[in-house]
């Protein structure tokens, strides 16, 4: 069973600016599924629709065309979102609010009882490395604190699918391989991850698979197989199929 | 009802944190500035200055701070992306909308309390003590408050701009003051659209003057119909308003 599925979806972006009305692809065509169990990364360069196929699956775009479905259900669906947890890639919270007050809101947004809230918010909290910040505002956290956070609000209510955007854009090491045995602890127990990232050398010690997006089209879809074990498989595949469609060229010093 | 006292709790906090209850402080500036001023005239002269003067401060501050806070309530975290993980959790956004401007205009009623005690305690000093009637003409001001904020809410949802709603906002505020005036000058044009057009604007503009229990203070307090009459225009002004906002915000894409 499918934890994800996009059915022949396209995202139009249009902007009318003095009755002059322009349309940028966001996504293309997109047809891909996961299943349940899955760690499966999206790579591509900026704009090239990870940001927007998962802004889809989470309703805060509606498709152009086509359909999206999260766990069985034709998104956007407010209830099956008790289901997800997201982490965006910076961590977009209220900085006038505690640690705990942020994670407190999360957990009674996400419906956990308010009798099991408590527990659960310093548990969460302690999990991720905040105990002891828990009572401080985030406007004081650091970015790796906020960035934990982040990951805490995304995985207090026990999601099943967990779809992280960009998660390691500007980590230090350590974070990263935080970062890295969280997903790989979130494959253990079953759940389905989807991320989105840059780093191809990141993507390929955790995927079971990966797909390539470029201009808005999944232009290739690997399983682990065809890159593990062989050097460079995967950056050789990503820099055969992408195209840079922002309109910058390349770095050339000569 | 828990995301809605969720997103209310977590508005409220954030409003007193950024120091709505500077409010109160600027009144109290008011009123010891009031009090020098009165200080040459007679003890009933006095009382009634002082009770007109406090009254007419509270409303403008109150006033004020709902047209500032609802305008910048949304706008404000769809520009810091905070709303993407409120939205990304099981939040209906009729909810969500519901909870903050629940929460902001329980933090400017706060700010009317803070504000009243303190006029209350100056006015039994110059010997004025009439609590019902000072009750009913708070919780007029709280109706034109409320329906005020529901105005500026559904101005910011519409035209995405803090200044054109701001500006909208006190256009309109200037204008539910005079919808009486508004027809009479309909009854008194000779063109047939002219006179449709301000009669539908005077219908469909807010009519503060309804609110104006501070009109009868000197004659016989109106009944407990009137402030039943009051309430309810208040409560369905102010429905219609967030009505339409939702409707609004439904089709944002964030």
């Amino acid at each position: 069973m499918n934890a994800i599925r996009f059915q022949r979806v396209s995202k139009i972006y249009r902007r009318s600016h003095l009755g002059r009305t322009t349309e940028t692809a966001g996504l293309l065509d997109l047809d891909l599924d996961i299943p349940r169990g899955e760690v499966f990364g999206l790579l591509g360069l900026n704009g090239s629709g990870k940001t927007t196929a998962i802004k889809l699956l989470m309703g805060l775009h509606l498709p152009t065309k086509g359909e999206v479905e999260t766990l069985g259900r034709r998104a956007p669906d407010v209830a099956v979102l008790a289901r997800i947890g997201y982490a965006p890639e910076a961590a977009y919270l209220n900085k006038t609010l505690t640690g705990r007050e942020n994670l407190r809101l999360f957990a009674a947004l996400s419906g956990i009882p308010s009798a099991e809230r408590e527990r659960r918010v310093s548990e969460m909290l302690e999990k991720v490395g905040l105990g002891k910040a828990m009572d401080m505002r985030l406007s004081e956290y650091s970015k790796g604190m906020l960035q934990r956070a982040s990951l805490a609000q995304a995985l207090v209510h026990g999601p099943e699918l967990v779809i992280l955007d960009e998660p390691v854009t500007g980590l230090d090491p350590l974070a990263i391989k935080e970062v890295r045995v969280l997903i790989l602890w979130l494959k253990s127990k079953g759940k389905t991850v989807l991320f989105s990232s840059h780093d191809i050398s990141e993507v390929e010690r955790v995927c079971d698979r990966i797909g390539i997006l470029s201009g808005g089209r999944l232009v290739k879809v690997m399983k682990q197989d065809e890159w593990r074990g062989k050097a460079d498989a995967l950056e050789a595949a990503f820099t055969a199929a992408v195209v840079r469609t922002d309109g910058v060229g390349p770095i050339r010093m000569e | 009802m828990q995301t809605i006292s969720a997103v209310f709790a977590y508005t409220l906090k954030e409003h007193v944190r950024h120091k709505a209850w500077l409010s109160s402080a600027l009144f109290g500036l008011v009123l010891l500035g009031g009090s020098l001023i009165v200080s040459a005239l007679g003890q009933d002269e006095r009382a009634r200055l002082m009770l007109d003067l406090g009254l007419a401060a509270i409303e403008v501050i109150a006033l004020v701070g709902i047209v500032f806070l609802t305008v910048n309530l949304i706008l404000q975290e769809v520009e810091s992306r905070a709303i993407f993980l409120i939205l990304t959790h099981p939040v209906r956004r009729a909810d969500y909308l519901l909870g903050r401007f629940l929460g902001t205009v329980a933090a400017v009623a706060l700010g009317m309390a803070g504000m009243a005690l303190m006029h209350a305690a100056f006015l039994s000093l110059y010997g004025w003590w009439e609590p019902g009637r000072y009750a009913a003409a708070l919780g007029c001001m709280l109706g034109k408050t409320a329906v005020m904020g529901a105005l500026s809410l559904l101005l910011s949802i519409a035209l995405t701009s803090e200044a054109a709603a701001m500006a909208f906002a006190v256009f309109l505020w200037t204008l539910g003051h005079f919808s009486s005036e508004m027809r009479f000058l309909a009854d008194r044009s000779g063109s047939a659209f002219l006179k449709t057009a301000i009669v539908a604007f005077s219908h469909a503009a807010p009519d503060f003057a309804r609110f104006n229990y501070r009109d009868f203070w000197h004659q016989t307090a109106p009944g407990g119909d009137w402030l039943a009459w009051t309430a309810v225009y208040a409560l369905a002004y102010t429905a219609a308003c967030l009505t339409l906002a939702v409707q609004l915000f439904e089709q944002k894409e964030f």
